[in-house]
Order: structure tokens, then sequence, then C-alpha cells
């Protein structure tokens, strides 16, 4: 009976939303680092361990108020919240049940609830051994009355800054990383310090006239000696001893300097997967954006535009060189290998990327990244640029929508350009948005003035709009003049007064930016209004 | 007939004398070597070998007598620099194409006496941009006028005593007249730039004024002779 209860709450829990969204906020509020709350609270947090503190050094003078003692009750009230939190959030208790009731189901075995409980005890224990729950329990455990009096427990709510700051933590996997090295150094200067306590003893030792009373005290001076501190108030009398502190402080000096070559070549190695992970973490925070692969020529040019448009997006290049200057140039850049899964995972092809753009000098490589980027996501834009003719129909084979071949393009402005060459340079500086005049298209959209308009109904030199034409799939325009066939679409050239638009129909216009802005804004607030009558 | 002689064996080279139309363009192409020039003839266009650096080979050519057009399309920026100022100096009214592969070339080829620089990266960089930001837009102009369609941009000059001579542009009515749309005018009296025709005050039409106009070769053709046709229509 028990057992189906429990079996039925866990169920429920898997499928409450609200239990699932409570445990999402209080993940993102204490664990998820790219979280938004994460930094307030930490700050909160480090604010009440420094108000502890403070209330720490003041007691050993002053009696506390009963204000005083209230917010200590309070802060500990916090702390244990915190805990119990962390602790929950550790592991999913119901899944581990259910794991267990589902195992047993599908092996026609019955359910154990005690295991399953064994199970989660474990799993919960595993956290609250590990070294920073413990600092946690610690720092709680002062505010038990009966315990109050080991006041240096208290201290432990110091160490609860360790959470809360990022270079800390850094500084702690550091450490681990390096633990063989730091091991070796640990065992050498072991040895040493024995060897140097046990030396300087023999030399120093009272009956010789010298100021080492005991082990200890000889364990002391070569560990301050080792560190190269020295404060004097142990000093060796003997020549013997003497010669002994000399040889400590040269290997003291030694030590020194290996441990600061660990922790630095540590932080070096640490920096580059750390400054990969800030770029990853702002990426997560990007909607839509565009991942360009190879930043060359063509991918800076690309990158300037888009940073010209403010619109977001990331760069990855094995280059160095290149990843520099992207860097340098103040764009997000990543240097890794674009036709690697991995790195486009982590780059968010699959999470709110739009578009990716392979842009690199190399055909073979373009088409990998384009393989890669299609079977990844099978519905993400790809641009690839084609430096080789013959290359082209590879690339659509490969799942590219766009190809872009740079000197197919060059050759063709340069015999435009030949013709025409002021009817070219006012083409291009439309385009390119250089003129006062831009090119745009507005969307007829359904419920809107423009949805069932002849187009002799709309004044467009009222509007200082000039209209190229009608982009349309609709088959209802197919008896007009005029029509371009471009793959799926019909481009209507300058098209008739009577041409009736139909939802879906783009327009062509051109004109000033703030002119196509202002008809843009007519139209949006007639589908509102319309929408509103209905 | 422009003539047109073109530097640099090259992609571009190949993409450019490909769409010049053998009706209106003789092109020349000038190899280095015997090899390429053979190469370039191979594929159906004349060659001859010159060395670039020699002002008398050049102008054996035609470069100061019959040459209106000059690619140079070497793949070293020097190059390119050396010849179009060797070319500016033997004529100074022939056009100068020249590609450069460095961005900070462009200057120094302009300083030289280029009218035009290609850069393929630039170029590409911004047609990517294009396709992502604007793919509507792009499509339809890369398919139209771009493209094999038979849509055209054209650029018409007004000669001395045309009909067109102190017309306003709102009169003209290109639009259902012609079935050409009026892009742009380039004031030649005035400032010699750009002026859109969106709307506005419109503009007065001047003898040596340039039209910029839209639409389907035939009728870009038959506009052109009217407007050339010099008296009343």
């Amino acid at each position: 009976m028990l057992t189906r209860l429990i079996i039925h709450i866990a169920y429920s829990l898997q499928l409450s939303p609200t239990y699932q969204r409570g445990k999402r906020f209080f993940h993102n509020l204490l664990e998820n680092p790219n979280s938004v709350i994460k930094p307030y609270f930490d700050v909160f947090m480090i604010c009440l361990v420094l108000f502890n503190v403070f209330l720490l050094i003041r007691e050993l003078n002053t009696p506390l108020t009963e204000a005083e003692l209230l917010f200590e009750d309070v802060l500990v009230s916090v702390f244990i919240t915190e805990y119990l939190l962390r602790v929950w959030l550790y592991r999913d208790a119901h899944k581990i049940i259910l794991e267990d009731y589902e195992k047993a189901t599908y092996l026609g075995i019955s359910f154990s609830l005690v295991q399953a409980i064994k199970r989660i005890i474990t799993t919960k224990l595993e956290y609250m051994l590990s070294p920073l729950a413990l600092i946690d329990l610690l720092a709680i455990l002062p505010g038990y009355r009966p315990l109050r009096m080991y006041r240096m427990l208290q201290m432990f709510r110091l160490f609860k800054l360790f959470r809360y700051f990022n270079s800390i933590k850094l500084f702690s996997e550091i450490l681990a990383s390096k633990r063989f090295d730091l091991y070796t150094l640990a065992t050498f200067l072991g040895i040493l310090v024995f060897i140097g306590s046990t030396a300087i003893y023999m030399f120093e030792f009272p009956a010789q006239n010298g100021h080492i009373k005991n082990l200890f005290d000889a364990f002391y001076f070569s560990v301050v000696t080792v560190a190269t501190v020295g404060y004097g108030d142990i000093s060796p009398q003997t020549h013997g001893g003497r010669i002994v502190t000399m040889a400590l402080i040269m290997s003291g000096l030694g030590v020194l300097s290996f441990f600061v070559s660990i922790i630095v070549s540590a932080f070096n190695d640490k920096m580059t997967v750390l400054r990969e992970n800030r770029v990853y973490t702002e990426i997560s925070r990007y909607s839509n954006f565009v991942i360009i692969c190879g930043f060359g020529r063509v991918g800076q040019h690309i990158a300037a535009q888009l940073q010209k448009d403010k619109l977001q997006f990331v760069i990855i290049d094995a280059d160095p060189t290149a990843i520099l200057f992207a860097k340098q140039s103040g764009y997000l850049a990543i240097q890794a290998d674009a036709s690697k899964n991995q790195v486009l995972c982590n780059a968010g092809i699959n999470a709110g990327a739009t578009a990716v753009l392979c842009t690199t000098g190399n055909d073979v490589i373009n088409v990998y990244i384009t393989l890669t980027s299609r079977h990844l996501n099978p519905s993400i834009r790809i641009i690839s640029r084609v430096n080789r003719e013959e290359n082209a129909q590879k690339f659509y084979q490969a799942g590219a929508n766009n190809i872009i071949q740079p000197f197919e393009i060059a050759g063709m402005v340069v015999a435009e350009y030949v013709g025409q060459p002021v009817a070219f340079e006012a083409i291009l500086g439309i385009i390119r948005e250089e003129q006062q005049c831009v090119m745009e298209t507005l969307c007829v959209q359904a419920d809107s003035m423009l949805d069932g308009q002849v187009l002799g109904g709309i004044d467009f030199d009222q509007r200082k709009l000039l209209l190229i034409g009608v982009i349309s799939e609709n088959s209802l325009h197919s008896r007009h003049k005029n029509r371009y066939t471009i793959k799926n679409q019909h481009f209507y050239f300058n098209p008739p007064d009577y041409f009736e638009l139909q939802h879906g129909d783009l327009l062509m216009v051109m004109g000033r930016d703030y002119s196509i802005e202002h008809f843009r804004g007519l139209i949006e607030k007639s589908r509102l209004t319309l929408r509103r009558k209905r | 007939m422009k003539r047109i002689a073109v530097f640099g064996y090259s992609s571009l080279s190949f993409e450019a004398m490909g769409r010049l139309t053998p009706e209106h363009y003789s092109l020349l192409f000038l190899a280095k070597n015997p090899d390429e020039a053979a190469l370039v003839r191979a594929k159906g266009f004349a060659a001859e070998t010159i060395d670039f650096r020699n002002d008398d080979e050049l102008r054996g050519i035609g470069i100061g007598t019959d040459i209106d057009v000059i690619f140079c399309f070497y793949p070293d920026d020097s190059d390119n620099v050396f010849l179009t100022i060797s070319a500016r100096a033997l004529d100074k009214r022939v056009s100068i194409i020249a590609i450069v592969d460095d961005p900070e070339s462009a200057p120094k080829l302009l300083a030289a006496g280029a009218n035009k620089i290609i850069d393929p990266y630039e170029i590409c960089g911004r047609k990517t941009h294009e396709m992502l930001t604007r793919p509507d837009i792009a499509n339809i102009l890369d398919n139209t006028v771009f493209g094999r369609h038979d849509l055209k941009l054209a650029q018409i000059e007004i000669p001395q005593g045309a009909w067109l001579d102190n017309m306003k542009t709102d009169q003209l009515d290109l639009k259902n007249r012609h079935n050409l749309l009026l892009i742009a005018v380039v004031d030649n009296t005035l400032d010699e730039q750009l002026h859109f025709v969106t709307g506005g005050t419109p503009l007065v039409l001047k003898s040596g004024d340039i039209l910029v106009v839209m639409g389907p070769t035939g009728k870009i053709k038959q506009f052109k002779n009217e407007v050339e046709h010099v008296g009343n229509r």
C-alpha cells in the first residue's frame, strides 16, 4: 500500500509541471552558473556571510544585542534552507524510485522500496560528504545552542564564500587538476622538512647551547625556513645548525619556484578552457544568431556587416591567428574545427542558431561543414562559399540552401560595370544601403489593409515609394504579364493597377528607409485595427 | 564596339569574359607566356603574349589608341599597380578595372589611375550578408537583373536636343507607356550625383543627364532608340 502510494507520488512529481518548474527555478538560483538570477543570489549570500563575520568579531569584545541574535537566527535559517535545497536538488529522489520500479516491472521481479530508499540515501550522502556541502553543514552547526561554545566552528561560515566566488572555485579546480605534480612536491617537501627538522634538532639541541627545545620546535623552524619566511624567533647558534639552515633556504627557494611554476602552467592550461566556456555561456544567452565558419577575408566582411546590423553571430576557425584577430575586433570566437559535430553543437546549431555560413577558402572543408551542419540540424539555413565552379552541385547535395561563388560574382560585377557603370553603381548602392534609398520587401499579411487591395488603390507616390514588383507563390496572379519564375516563386515586375494583392505576397519597394518603415507601420496598424473590429 | 584588354590568368578573367557578348565587345587576352595564351585560345578567346612591363608592347596591342577598357586581373597587387600606372600614362581616357587581393592595395590602385577596384572577397562577403538578411531581394535581383532573365538595368544618356530635354520626371510615365521603371537620374549639370526617383519633387531633365531605368531588354532598347532620336517624337 505504502509502496503504491510512493510510486504514485513519484509519477505525479515526474509529470507535475509546477514541481518541475520549481526545481528548475531553484537549480537556476543555486547551481546553474549560466542563469541570470544566480549572480544576484551569490551577492546576497556574500553580504550575509560578511555581516555575520562582522558580528563574530564584534562578539569578541561586546555581547550581542537581542536584534543581533535574532539576525543570526535568521541567517542560520537561510543557511539551513540553502543546505536542504542543495541536498534536494542533488539527483531526483523520485527518479531513483521510478528507475528501480520500472526496472523491476520490466524484469518481472518485485519492487523493493527499501532498496530504492537506500539508493536515495547513498546518493544524497554522496553530496553531503562533498567538501562544499561539509562546509555548509559546519557553518550551520554553531547555530545550534549547545554547540555555540565552539565559536571556532563559526569560522566555517567564512569558508562558505568559496561557494559564491567563481575565481576561488577555479583555483581549487586548478589545484585538483595538478594533483600529481602537487603530490610529488608535497612528498619532496615532507622529506626535506623531515631531514631538516632532524638535522637541526641534532645540531641545536639545548645540550649544544641551541634554542631548539624539542622536535616540534625543530619542525616549526624547518617549515619557517623552507618557506623562506624566517621569523627570527628561533635562530641557529651552532655552525652545523647554520649550514643546515642555509641548505634549507636554498631548497626552499627551489620548492617555491616549482610550486609557482605548477600553478602558473595550470592557470595557462585552464584559461583557454575558461575563455571557451565564457563564449559558450554568452552563446547560450543568444536567441537568433548566425554561425560563421571561417574567419578569412570573406568571413571578416560578413562579420563587419552583421555587426553593423546589430545581429548576433559567433565565429569558428581553427586558425589561432584568425581567432585572435576576431577577438581583437570584439567578436565572439571559438578556436576549433567547425566540421566536428561537438563544436557545432557547442556553438548552438540546435540552440538558437538560424544560419550557418561556410566561408573558408577550401571547398573540401566547406562541403564537410555543410554536410555536418545539415546532419545536425535539417532545418537550419546554410550558405556556403564555393571557390571552384565545378564543385557547386556538390554543395547542394551536401545540403546547402544557397551558394556564393566569389569569382563568378566578381566577374558579373565587372561585366555589368563595363556596360552600365552608372546603373550598376546605383543598384549596388541600393543593395548595400550606401545610398539614401533602400530596397525592401513588405509582406501582405492576412487581414491587413493590403490583403485583397488592388495596386491602383495604393498611392505609392504619395508614400514616397517606388513599387518594383510583387513576389508571389499564389497561382491567382499567373494571368499577369511580366512574370519571372524564380525557384518556386514568381516575380511580377511593374504589375498593373488592377493587380489584386493576396496575403503572403511580398511587395518589392524602393524608397528612403523611413518611408518604408512608415508604410510597414501602417500595414501593421491596419491589421490590428481590422482584427479588433472583428 | 568596345575593345577590352584582359590581363591576368584567373577564374575572374574567364567569368568576366564569358559574360561579355562578342556582339558588343571585342576581347583580347594578354598572356604572360605562350602556354597561357594557348590555354585561353582553347577556350575560344583571342590571346596574345606580351610583357606588360614594356610600354612599347602595351602600345602595340592598342593601349593609347583603340583599347577602351583594361582589366587588370593579375593575382599580385604589385603587378596590377604597375600595369595601371603604365596604362594610365599611355592613355588618360582608358577605363581601368583592377582586382585587389589585399584591401590595403585599393588606395594605391586608385592613386595609380584605376577607375574601378574589384575586391572579390568583399563582394562575396556582402553577397552572403545580403542572402542572409534580405534573401528575397537578393534572390530576385540575382535571377533577374544579374541573371539570365530578360529583366535588365540600363543607363540612357539624354543627347543634345532630345525630346526629353526640359521635361519633368513625373511627366515621363515610363511605367505605363514603356513598361519601364525610372530608378534614378544623374544630373550632369548640377552635381553628377544619383538622384533616386521615389516621389518627392520631380526633377527637370536636361541633355547630358543619365537616366537609370529597369525593365525588359526589348522595352529598354525601344525607349533608348526613342531618346536617342533627336527631335520631337
